[in-house]
């Protein structure tokens, strides 16, 4: 059974960030994943609020990173999101965002065993052992919680490169694969299953989910016009070796990149084309959608998380996955 | 003149719709940082219990597109027409 998530970011008022999430609850969604980025609002406020407001479906951060925010805070962080909405909360965790992170004079050293460590962290932490930890990049001498956690709360690790790919397999409980295109993904697996392999795991023990660029209409159009802004930051952040398997010119990708630091966004969005979003989105009709989700499906995926912009109107594009998507995979409910 | 007041005139055959455009109109809306925090809750405890669609919560939608887009909840009304509410609306500002 393919299960579906979907991310908010709450940049939206909080109100409105509820009010979807409310929304996907209602049309089954299985899993809703609120981004973690300092300058929008804070992540455990907005999941707390949503906790109040839904009863069934499963949601954490997605993703929060190590680099600013503590292991230890985001054990404390999800253990008390667990109390209040208790055997639904997941913790999505990955290196962040270059851009942001760089605006706090944060780097992202380490990835590999910052990940690592944290992971170990969060999850002694959050299951109320009392932690000595001597790693490369965290010392914790007998950190513990003050309440109890009653359940053990999976830990998704948000990946792309070949070797957090198989970290995030061999760690994690899930992992949130940052792709949207059935070649990415099947490059993925091959490092997911390694992964696996290390740690002993079968891969249908593992929550593997395409974590993508999503956008939905009735028009194509609409949908294209929606997710440009997307396309031209991954594009313009997006490794060589990804643009190259995709044809994307490496000299475009510049451009485009040059053009968004430089603040000239219309400039970045001319550049992007209907190649590129193919690449590194879902998007279009609703037929045009369920096409791509097959194909993410076949390559190997068991959870399909509908990021951002989701459509052209939000409320109408949440409506319509579940309307004209769900049933093509999750059967009549 | 209370916004329970108004709601009552609308018949029920319209609630569906009239709720429908009125989230369109409150979501949609450039103005919606306006919108009082504990209304927002409210209509959030409606939403929750799929009530938007009922004569208090079209009470509470009602005041909340009123206080962001009043224009657009007066021209939405008599697109349905409903002559009595949108007069009865014009009452609740200087519109």
């Amino acid at each position: 059974m393919i299960e579906f998530g979907i991310e908010l970011v709450p940049r939206d008022l909080y109100w409105k960030t509820t009010f979807y999430a409310i929304q996907a609850e209602k049309l089954g969604f299985d899993y809703l994943w609120i981004t973690d980025h300092f300058n929008n609002r804070n992540v455990y406020v907005s999941l707390a609020i949503i906790s109040a407001y839904t009863e069934k479906i499963k949601f954490g951060p997605g993703v929060t990173n190590p680099y600013l925010v503590h292991p230890v805070v985001t054990a404390q962080a999800i253990a008390t999101l667990n109390e209040i909405a208790p055997g639904r909360v997941v913790c999505g965790i990955g290196v962040g965002d270059k851009t942001t992170l760089q605006m706090v004079n944060i780097e992202q050293v380490k990835p590999l065993a910052t990940i690592r460590e944290s992971v170990h962290i969060i999850r002694e932490v959050s299951s109320g052992k009392t932690l000595e930890f001597q790693g490369e990049i965290f010392k914790i001498r007998g950190g513990r919680l003050n309440f109890k956690v009653t359940n053990p709360i999976p830990i998704f690790i948000g990946a792309q490169g070949p070797k957090m790919l198989a970290l995030a397999a061999e760690v994690g409980d899930g992992v949130l694969i940052n792709a949207s295109h059935p070649k990415d993904v099947e490059s993925a697996m091959k490092f997911i299953k390694e992964g696996a392999e290390i740690a002993g795991k079968k891969l249908e023990e593992l929550n593997i989910a395409a974590y993508t660029s999503f956008s939905i209409a009735s028009d194509y159009d609409a949908a294209f016009k929606a997710v440009v802004p997307v396309i031209a930051f991954i594009v313009a952040g997006c490794p060589e070796t990804i643009l190259e398997r995709h044809g994307v010119p490496i000299e475009l990708a510049n451009k485009i990149r040059d053009a968004i630091v430089r603040g000239k966004f219309k400039d970045a969005f001319s550049n992007i084309n209907r190649s590129m979003v193919e690449a590194f989105s879902v998007c279009g009709t609703p037929d045009m959608c369920i096409e791509k989700i097959d194909r993410l499906v076949k390559a190997g995926v068991n959870q399909i998380v509908a990021g951002s912009p989701i459509g052209p109107n939000m409320r109408k594009s949440i409506n319509m996955i579940a309307t004209e998507i769900f049933p093509h995979f999750k059967g009549e409910e | 003149m209370s916004f329970e007041k108004i709601a009552r005139n609308i018949h029920a055959s319209l609630w569906n719709e009239a709720s429908e455009k009125l989230v369109d109109i409150v979501l949609n809306s450039q103005n919606a940082s306006k919108m009082p925090s504990d209304l927002a809750k409210t209509i959030l405890y409606y939403w929750q219990r799929n009530q938007l669609a009922t004569e208090g919560g079209l009470q509470h939608l009602l005041e909340a597109s009123m206080s962001l887009e009043p224009e657009k909840t007066v021209n939405l009304m008599e697109e349905l027409g409903l002559p009595q509410v949108v007069a009865m609306l014009k009452e609740t500002v200087k519109y």
